[in-house]
């Protein structure tokens, strides 16, 4: 479904992905973990070109994100993002910013967006919201109505960058409920995410990054209870010692 | 006081509307008229010198830069008699005073515009701009869908204080006899020589009505919209995050 083939990103001089090569199954849930700076985010936001990469090649859903003739918008479409800082449009009501890219991108009708956004507000928990403006959610209802606009394009994989990084304790939990479901459902995922928690629970597969590098692949039963190189060792002990 | 009013009594008309109709437009009304016409030309010009000075590209960038730098740094009073001089030798005919008022003040609006557009745009979380793009929208979907109704709703009290300088402005046409509200005055003066302190007096009034008016106005608009995006509902329990306070997360 997305693979990276080793993939190189700098900054200036500053080598933020280094040689990562990594492969997601359709239906397969990752979870990227690894210290901050690490690479996690930037991994992932060169999937939808947020981040442009050097050299390497990614292929999302079979195709070269990087192909030449490709319609970046049109791509970028299709994959589902959803940010830390939720980026809800705060000028736009809910069932606005969830019908804004279906109507003005896939060219949905009007009506059938709405119907489509409701159902998904739904899903998500938030019915009752449709009318409310983003300033007046809470951080995890705001997240809530993120994951529902990314959803609204239909997206094969859905990218969750830190989702609840941003959030207060007693928010986190809904917005993992959210993603738990989507899993469930079959939803590819990539969610670089500290809530270890949810890792061992949903992930099929955890990847752990340091300085740019992808150190180490596992499912979640070895990578935490086994994991191989010393970098992760020491990571998995400081989030303990917490 | 008595001045004043007999003086406004005699006068109402030449205030509000010039010679009209026994000559063009003027006083009061060619102020206004001014006014609004020439922010409302000068705003499409401003939105789009500001994107063009925060282009990626330099050959949009440098021209847009170079304009709003040369017209920001000469007086106002000098730009006038600019395009007062070199209109006509331009266009081969002459152009009266009303029109070459509009067009300076339209051009120099539209700089002064485009930087509180442009900070009002940069101004803007980076987040805004990669969640609109993530969702596929194209460049120009996002600035008119995403960036600008927040940017412009952003730099609405430094849209409305640049009409009300825009009114103010206005009356410097009088030294190309543009007959507006300040010509009106100057002829009243003229007519009456011994009373400058009341019919300037009366000048100084509606300027500062008007444009205290204007601010109040401006001041209500802005608490409207700000409540609408932050909820109705005054007893809210939940502490609403704003963009603000996404942003330094």
């Amino acid at each position: 479904m997305i693979s990276f083939d080793k993939i190189n990103k700098w900054y200036g001089s500053y080598h933020a992905l280094c040689d990562v090569s990594a492969e997601v199954a359709k239906g397969e849930v990752v979870v990227v973990c690894g210290p901050s700076g690490s690479g996690k985010s930037t991994l992932i936001r060169t999937v939808n070109r947020l981040e442009e990469i050097q050299s390497g090649k990614i292929v999302f859903d079979g195709q070269d994100i990087h192909a030449p003739r490709l319609n970046l918008n049109h791509f970028r479409a299709g994959v589902g993002f959803v940010f830390q800082s939720f980026n809800l449009f705060p000028h736009l009501s809910v069932l606005d910013n969830i019908m804004m890219a279906p109507v003005n991108v896939l060219g949905t009708k009007r009506s059938d967006a709405r119907a489509q956004a409701l159902a998904l507000l739904e899903r998500v928990g938030l019915g009752a919201k449709a009318n409310a403006f983003p300033g007046q959610l809470s951080g995890g209802q705001q997240q809530r109505v993120a994951i529902a606009r990314a959803l609204a394009m239909k997206p094969p994989a859905m990218l969750f960058d830190e989702p609840t990084s941003a959030l207060d304790p007693e928010m986190v939990g809904e917005v993992l409920q959210v993603m738990k479901s989507l899993a469930k459902d079959g939803m590819t995922m990539i969610c670089v995410t500290h809530e270890m928690g949810f890792a061992r629970e949903v992930a099929d597969r955890v990847w752990f990054m340091d300085h740019g590098k992808l150190v180490e692949t596992g499912s979640p039963d070895s990578f935490f209870t086994s994991p191989q190189s010393p970098r992760a060792q020491k990571f998995l002990s400081d989030l303990r010692s917490h | 006081m008595n001045d004043i009013i007999s003086i406004v009594s005699e006068n109402w008309m030449l205030l509000l509307v010039g010679q009209y109709p026994h000559g063009p437009m003027g006083g009061l009304v060619l102020t206004l008229i001014l006014s609004v016409v020439g922010l409302a030309l000068a705003f499409p010009v401003s939105v789009l010198l500001a994107l063009a000075r925060i282009s990626p590209f330099p050959w949009i960038r440098l021209p847009a830069t170079t304009i709003v730098y040369m017209v920001r740094g000469v007086p106002l009073i000098m730009f006038i008699f600019w395009v007062y001089f070199f209109l006509p030798l331009l266009t081969g005919r002459t152009v009266s005073g009303t029109v070459t008022m509009l067009i300076t003040l339209v051009i120099y609006q539209a700089a002064y515009l485009s930087e509180s557009i442009r900070a009002g745009i940069e101004g803007l979380p980076r987040g805004q701009v990669e969640a609109s793009r993530a969702l596929g929208m194209s460049y120009l979907g996002t600035m008119s869908r995403i960036v600008l109704p927040q940017a412009l709703y952003n730099m609405l009290p430094a849209m409305v204080s640049q009409f009300i300088s825009t009114i103010k402005e206005t009356s410097l046409g009088y030294v190309i006899s543009v007959n507006e509200l300040t010509f009106s005055a100057n002829q009243i003066n003229a007519a009456l020589l011994t009373k400058p302190f009341p019919v300037f007096m009366i000048l100084a009034a509606i300027y500062f009505v008007l444009c205290f008016t204007l601010s109040q106005l401006a001041r209500r608009l802005e608490a409207r919209i700000a409540g609408k995006r932050a909820g109705r509902q005054k007893a809210h329990p939940v502490p609403m995050p704003t963009v603000a306070h996404v942003v330094t997360k």
